[in-house]
Formats: structure tokens, sequence, C-alpha cells
């Protein structure tokens, strides 16, 4: 993939006519392979650079009229349109640069009409600079390179506040390691002093006496070490959890858009245990064992190097197995994981969906589908235990064979008189402690990346820039005058949804946002909360740049009104109460009065009591809107906005909602977007909205009058009612 | 709508002006800035071509592109390359996955191309039983019409990969 570079210039005169303004390297040759060519646009003329630097193509400014990318599969295409009516398509590149040349495209088209180049390109990374792989986000980090050691510091931080009960846990860890040592010495001792020489009798309740003191010191320091372990994974863990769920509820709308939930989620609850579950039983684990092997290991040479050797020789052979099979093991794991995944969609959907099942009578479908799912997953779970257990034995061969040599060299030894049965039984229970953890130390190499990666994963989201929430922004009362001034936004770069839009709200005047789907209306909506900022313009509130009021004070000004209203697991009152915490009962009953929300809210058992169930499931369409409508009219916000919010009720609880929405929006700057174009007859103005301009602009009497788009618009849409009227009627 | 209906035999499609598809509909009328778009391009591969007029709107469906005569053939067929900017893959020479990320290295139709894929359970399609599809974190897409086609090597790497 290419790198872009952009030539910016404050003063465009100032530059030579023959200096690149803009330099962008388009990934597709002209026969439509894979290639490089160089797009360079001058104060004069726009050219094409073929490899080598051959120009192919030039087209002056002068003679363009419009350039615009087109989009096309898997890619785009930046095509240029000249005064003469002559069609130029210039260049074509891959979806990695498209937004690049689109922007592009926009200073072209300035340049061409005079304008100052201000288009926003900058530089991006692509590439990782240090291994030269491809970032999978661009700017973003190289998984294969982020500093371990960095990443582990970072992490140690959550142990910070629990610094003194960790150092207990390993001072305590360290004692248990000491006491599971002693019974082999204790054995030891007892066979060579006592059971050989058939005396000293004394010796044994003295050593038995030892060994039981041992037993009991030992579960005291396992139930103390437990215990900790218990308080350290449970609090680390939440701690992860919450640092992770406050950085993600700060981010901007934009990532959203891009992941899916579920993969939100993921990072707040397996992620987090990667890293806890490695902070507090893999770290302690893995130093623990180290020391213990180390100490095993120079103890054996120390007793008798032949025979260590000896019953060492196994463990190069244990490890690599170990090692070589681990990563396919880990894979097929992994699949079983994903087949289960597969096999749980399908169970959900299918039992979610069970009335469209019944009602096409597709259960024999279903079912098929079923059993496909349900034979994957045997056969993945069927294929990755039979290699388990053969793995498994292979393993338990060979560290087995370390017990078979252990006998037969240090039985001879033993036989020889080379070595006394004590020291004898004393390596045989060593030895047990060795192969114990071995087996599991090839992993800890993957243990540790998978716990880093997770670490990885949690400290970009921590480190993502977030929303201004909070910011040291003008902390502002809102009178509610709305400015947008050449708005231009697009949810792709590469796309733009606004292009230029420019209006003024005067505070109280309700205004209707009309036009087709994908005209913008929501976009307008989701600019003026600020839930995406514009790629170039300006909006502002009472005469100041919104970016420049505090985000938290905008927000908290601004309400809204869904079609589909979100509703939270609660009270009917809690959900009132959400718009204004801290609100009386009074308020919460004069606002559902004011929402005409009051009378169904007291046929209910529980009145305002009623639990809504998730999301709100338990009222109906118009209940949960009067809901949402007394939270917004709680909230007394001084712009109002209204999404659709009585196109899914019936014609009775529409009237209901209008009144309520009649109350609500009464002194307020209002924004409302309705598909009946006919329940915007009050709006003070409409603007109507087409591919994301301002195609109209007038009371609903105006726009009738002058019948254009507007009037276009309500035609169909009459024409349309009348259809389904003769359909319904026939 | 009666338009979609209008016989193959009777369109012809060539630039006009240049670089602009145009269709004519023998003894009816001519569209200018014809866009093909594949109806199905993945499940009915080179079959059910969508003509539409510059505001998106069908002109005509054509089943059976290849009973277009040749000279419209041709020009279509230009103009789909244009339009498709995705890639076939015919081998691939590296595919590693390290920590969620997967790096690859692939020989296509349009030559070499490295290409990075995230979270293959989303971005990994299998459109049948051995037709693949992969999208890269840019939403580029490449595709392998058949894994048993490929060579050994390609088949372990997507063998070891997904």
């Amino acid at each position: 993939m290419n790198t872009a570079q952009i030539v910016q210039r404050d003063n465009v005169a100032a530059a030579s006519s023959d200096e690149a303004l803009i330099r962008l390297e388009a990934d597709f040759a002209e026969d439509g392979r894979y290639g490089l060519r160089t797009m360079e646009v001058t104060t004069t003329c726009v050219r094409i650079l073929e490899p080598g630097s051959a120009q192919s193509c030039v087209v002056p400014i002068s003679q363009i009229k419009t350039a615009r990318n087109e989009p096309l599969v898997g890619g785009g295409r930046l095509e240029i349109m000249t005064h003469t009516g002559d069609f130029i398509p210039l260049v074509s590149y891959s979806l990695s640069v498209a937004a690049k040349f689109s922007e592009a495209a926009r200073g072209i088209e300035q340049l061409s009409k005079g304008e100052p180049l201000s288009i926003n390109l900058k530089h991006e990374r692509v590439r990782c600079e240090k291994c030269g792989r491809l970032l999978p986000d661009k700017d973003g980090v190289c998984p294969a390179c982020v500093n371990r050691g960095k990443t582990m510091l970072r992490i140690s931080r959550f142990l910070w506040p629990y610094r003194y009960r960790a150092i207990m846990l390993a001072v305590l860890s360290l004692a248990a390691t000491a006491l599971n040592l002693a019974p082999p010495f204790i054995q030891g001792s007892l066979i060579d002093s006592v059971l050989q020489q058939h005396r000293h009798i004394e010796k044994l309740w003295l050593l038995m006496g030892a060994w039981l003191l041992v037993l009991v010191a030992s579960s005291g320091v396992q139930i103390c070490t437990g215990r900790l372990i218990a308080f350290l994974a449970g609090n680390i863990a939440a701690d992860l959890r919450s640092a992770v769920y406050r950085a993600i509820e700060f981010l901007q709308l934009t990532y959203f858009d891009k992941k899916q939930v579920g993969a939100i989620a993921s990072r707040v609850t397996s992620d987090t245990d990667r890293v806890w579950g490695f902070l507090v039983d893999g770290l302690p684990y893995l130093l623990l064992n180290g020391i213990l092997m180390l100490g095993i290991v120079s103890f054996l040479f120390s007793t008798n190097w032949e025979l260590a050797l000896a019953i060492l020789a196994p463990i190069p052979i244990v490890t690599g197995i170990s090692a070589w099979y681990w990563r396919p093991m880990s894979q097929m794991f992994h699949k079983v994981g994903q087949k289960w995944a597969r096999f749980h969609t399908h169970l959900n959907e299918s039992l979610q969906g069970i009335r469209v099942v019944k009602a096409f009578a597709k259960e024999d479908l279903e079912f098929g589908k079923f059993q496909q799912r349900n034979a994957e997953l045997r056969d993945a779970g069927v294929n990755v235990d039979t290699r388990w257990y053969t793995l498994f034995g292979a393993m338990t061969l060979f560290t087995s064979m370390g017990t078979v040599i252990n006998w037969t060299v240090g039985g001879l030894m033993v036989y020889r008189g080379a070595l006394t049965l004590g020291e004898f039984w004393r390596i045989n229970s060593l030895l047990m402690l060795l192969y114990g953890p071995l087996q599991w130390f090839a992993q800890v190499n993957q243990w540790f990346s998978r716990a880093m990666a997770g670490a990885d994963r949690i400290f970009e989201l921590m480190d993502m820039e977030p929303e201004r929430y909070g910011d040291s922004g003008v902390h502002k009362k809102i009178e509610g005058e709305v400015e947008f001034e050449a708005v231009r936004f697009g949810y792709d770069k590469s796309n733009p949804v606004l292009k230029g839009l420019s209006f003024t709200v005067t505070p109280g005047e309700m205004i209707g946002l009309v036009g087709k789907s994908g005209a913008g209306k929501s976009t307008t909506i989701n600019m003026l909360c600020r839930f995406y900022e514009p790629d170039a313009g300006a909006i502002r509130i009472d005469g100041v740049d919104y970016r420049d009021i505090a985000l938290q004070d905008l927000r908290s000004q601004i309400g809204i009104v869904l079609q589909e209203p979100f509703l939270f697991n609660g009270t009917i009152a809690d959900n009132i109460a959400y718009g204004k915490p801290g609100a009386t009962f009074e308020e919460v009953i004069a606002a559902s009065r004011a929402a005409n929300a009051h009378s169904f809210v007291l046929s209910k058992p529980d009145g305002y009591d009623t639990m809504v169930g998730e999301r709100g499931a338990k009222l109906s369409g118009g209940e949960r809107q009067r809901v949402s409508i007394a939270r917004a009219i709680l909230h007394n916000p001084r712009i109002l906005i209204l999404d659709e919010a009585t196109s899914s009720v019936d014609i009775e609880t529409e009237k209901q909602i209008q009144e309520a929405i009649g109350r609500l929006i009464c002194g307020r700057t209002t924004f409302a977007i309705a598909h009946r174009l006919s329940t915007l007859r009050n709006a003070s103005r409409l603007i109507v909205l087409e591919k994301g301009e301002i195609a109209e602009m007038g009371t609903h009497a105006e726009l009738m009058e002058k019948q254009g788009t507007f009037y276009n618009l309500v035609q169909a849409q009459s024409a349309i009612n009348e259809i389904i009227g003769v359909g319904a009627a026939g | 709508m009666t338009e979609s209906k209008l016989e193959t035999k009777n369109l012809r499609l060539f630039y006009e002006p240049k670089d602009r598809l145009r269709l004519t509909v023998e003894g009816d009328k001519s569209y200018l800035a014809v866009r093909p778009a594949w109806a199905a391009p993945l499940s009915h591969p080179n079959r059910f071509l969508s003509l539409l007029n510059s505001k998106g709107e069908e002109i005509a469906m054509v089943e059976e592109p290849s009973a277009l005569d040749e000279h419209s053939l041709a020009a279509v067929t230009t103009e789909l390359e244009r339009r498709y900017l995705t890639s076939t893959i015919r081998s691939i020479v590296e595919a590693r996955s390290d920590f969620g990320a997967t790096y690859w290295r692939v020989q296509t139709k349009r030559g070499e191309r490295d290409f990075v894929t995230q979270s293959l359970q989303e971005n990994a399609q299998w459109l049948g039983e051995r037709h693949l599809l992969l999208i890269d974190v840019d939403g580029n897409r490449f595709e392998i019409p058949d894994i048993g086609e490929l060579d050994a090597s390609s088949q372990k790497f997507i063998e070891s990969a997904l």
C-alpha cells in the first residue's frame, strides 16, 4: 500500500506554478494491475506521473469544471469534467487510498474556482517503521513491535494500589516453594539414618514431627496465598474492567461505527481476563517455578552430576514436543471455539425467529442448518481431542522415562554403593516436582504473548483520542441560535454526506428537516449533537463555534426524542428522571402529564414503579415514545431534536404524542425530522435537503406555492398514500 | 419497469464520447453514461448484468452477457474491469497470523499485493464450500473462487490461518 504525501502551503500564490501542492500515489497502473502512479496538483495543472516520472496526462486547472471521486467496487476513480464537456477518468485507486483522492478532488475544485486550497490531507503511516509490516490500523501500533517491557510496566501499575499484598503474596509463595522441597529431604534422612540403620528410633519421631509441622505450615501458607490471590484477582480484574469501560465511554462515535458491539465488549471481558489472569496467576507461577526448577537442578547436580545428567536427558524432548505442538494445538482449540460461536449464533437466531420459522414451516430447513453446524462442532471437537490425547500420551511416556532412567541408573549406583538409598529417594521425589511445571513452561511464551496482546488492545483503547468531554471549553447557557456555515462531512471520508450546508436558526424556531433517505437529515442532527465534527466549515451556537463550548454543557442542553426510543432497564420513574438526576417525584409526574403519559402509567398495576424491561420491551411503542418525551421535557433542553418521533405509532397515539410534542417544543429551538410531511405543517421553516445540499428553505406554505422539490415530495407522498389506499381496498 | 425486459440482442454498448459507456436500444433510444453492475457477482459470476443510467436506475438486465454482440461485449467488459477493482487470488505467497492480525502476501491476477486482515471470523467469508472472500482492514476485497485450485502451499496457508 502506498504512502501519500501532501505539500500544503498557507499561501498558494507564493508557490511556483510548477511546484506540487498535492502529491498522491495511486495503487493501480493504467492497465488495471497493481502499480504506482503519482498524481500531482500544481497551481496550474493536474498531472499523472507513471513510474520513472514519465508524464502521462496533464489537465490545466483553468479547464477543469468539476473533479470528483467516483466510488467503484473495491476502490475509486478520480473523474474530471472540463468546461468543454470532456470527461476524463484520471486515475484509479484502491479503498486504501480512496479517501485521500476524494479530498484531493475537492482541492482541485477549489483551485479551479480560484479559491485557496483548504483540504485536510495528513500523512498516515501504513507500515511499521521498525519491522516494515503493514499496520492493522493506519497510524496505529504495530502489534509485532510493541515494547513488551513498556507494556509490562504499564500493566504492573494496576498492581500498585495492592503492592503490600502483592509483596506478601510473593513472600508466601517463596515460603510455599521451600516447604514443598522439605518432604523429600525429610524422607531422605528418614531412609538413611533410621530405616537403613535400624536404630535411632527417636529420630523417626523427630522427623515425623517435622514433616507434620511442614504439612501444617504448608497448608496454612496455601490457604493464605489462595485468599490473597482471590483478593488480588478480583480487585485487579475489576479495576481493569472499569478502566477499559471508562475509556470506551468517552471514545468518539466514529469508533463505534467501525467496530461491532460484540468486539468492543470482548475487550472489556476477555482481554482484561487475559491480562489479570497473567498478572495474578501466571506471573507468580512463572517466577516461583523458575526458582524451584533452578534450585532442583542445581541440587541434583551437586548430589551426583552423572545421575543428574542421565535423568534430565528426556527434558529437551519433553520441552521440544510441547513447544513444537503448542501452536497447531492452540489453533485447533481456537477453531473449536469458533465453531461453538457459529453454533450459538445459529441457535440464538433460530430460537429468536421461531415465529418466522413456524410461519414459513421451515423447521426442516432450520434443522438441516443446525445439523450442519452441530456436525462441524463434533468434527472439530473429535479432531482436537484425538490429537490432544495422542500428544498427551507421548508426553507422559517421556516424562515417565525420566523415572525409569532414575531407577535404572540410580538403582545401579545404590547397588554399587555410589549413592545412599536416602539420596536416591530424595532425587526421585524432586524429579516429580521438576517434570510437573516443565510441560507448562514451553507454553509460557505463548501465554505471555497473548496477555501482552490483550494488554496492547486495552491500552490502545485507553490511548485513543477521547471526546473532549469535560474539557476546558466555555461554560455557557445556550439561548438557542444555531448556525451552520459551509458544513462538510462524510462518515467515509471519500464520500461526503453533507456538502457545504449553510443556514441560521433563531432561538425558539422549529425547523423541519425534509428529504429523501440518504439526503443527510440524520447526519445534520448528528453534527448538531457533536457526535461527529465537521470535516470543513463550522457550526456556531449563539455565535460561538460549538467546538469551543464545553461538550458536557452543550450536550446537556440538547434533548433528543428518537423514532425508536431507547429506555434502560428500570422503572418508568427512573427512565423519566434519567434526563434530570435528582428530580423530585412531583417533577416526574408533571413531565409525564405534559407528555400525555400519566394516564397510561396509572393503568399499570405498579404505576411509576413498573419495570420497563430490557430496552423498554415491556411497554408498547407509543408508551415508550411518551416516556421518552417526558424524559426530554424533564431534561429541559434549549435545543430539541425530534427524529421521526411519531412514525411508528397508530393515529390515535400519534395525536396524543403530537400534543405532547406541542408542549415540549414550546420556547425551544427544535429540529424535527418527519417522514409524514404533513406533520411538519407547524414548523416555522422547512429545510429541504437533497444529496447533502440545501435544495429549498422556507415555510410550508411558501414551499408549496413554489412548487419545487418539497412540493414534488408532498405530491409523491400523497400519491403513494392513494395507491396504498386503493391496494388496501382491493 | 417494462424496460428491464429489453431483449439482449437489441442492446448496443459502445464508448461515445471517449471513456463514457453508451447504450443504444435498437429502434428505441440511447442512454449516456451507462454503468454496468453485477447483480450477484459472487454467487452468480458472469451472469445477471444490470445496466444502470446515470441516476442509478436500471435500464436493462442482461441475464447472459455472453449473448451480447461482440463489440458490445468488449466495451462492457472493459467498463467492468474499470469498475470492479477487486482481485482474484491465484496463490498465497505468505500468510502469517500474529496477535489477532493476519498478514498476507498474495499473487493476484493484478499482480502481487500485501494486505492485513483482522477478526477473520467476519472478514473471511465462506461463500461456498471452497469459495472464499477476504476483506482487508481498508475494505479491499480478495476473492478465491475455488480453494481446491490453489497450489498445495497456498492451501496450507489458508488452512493454518483460518
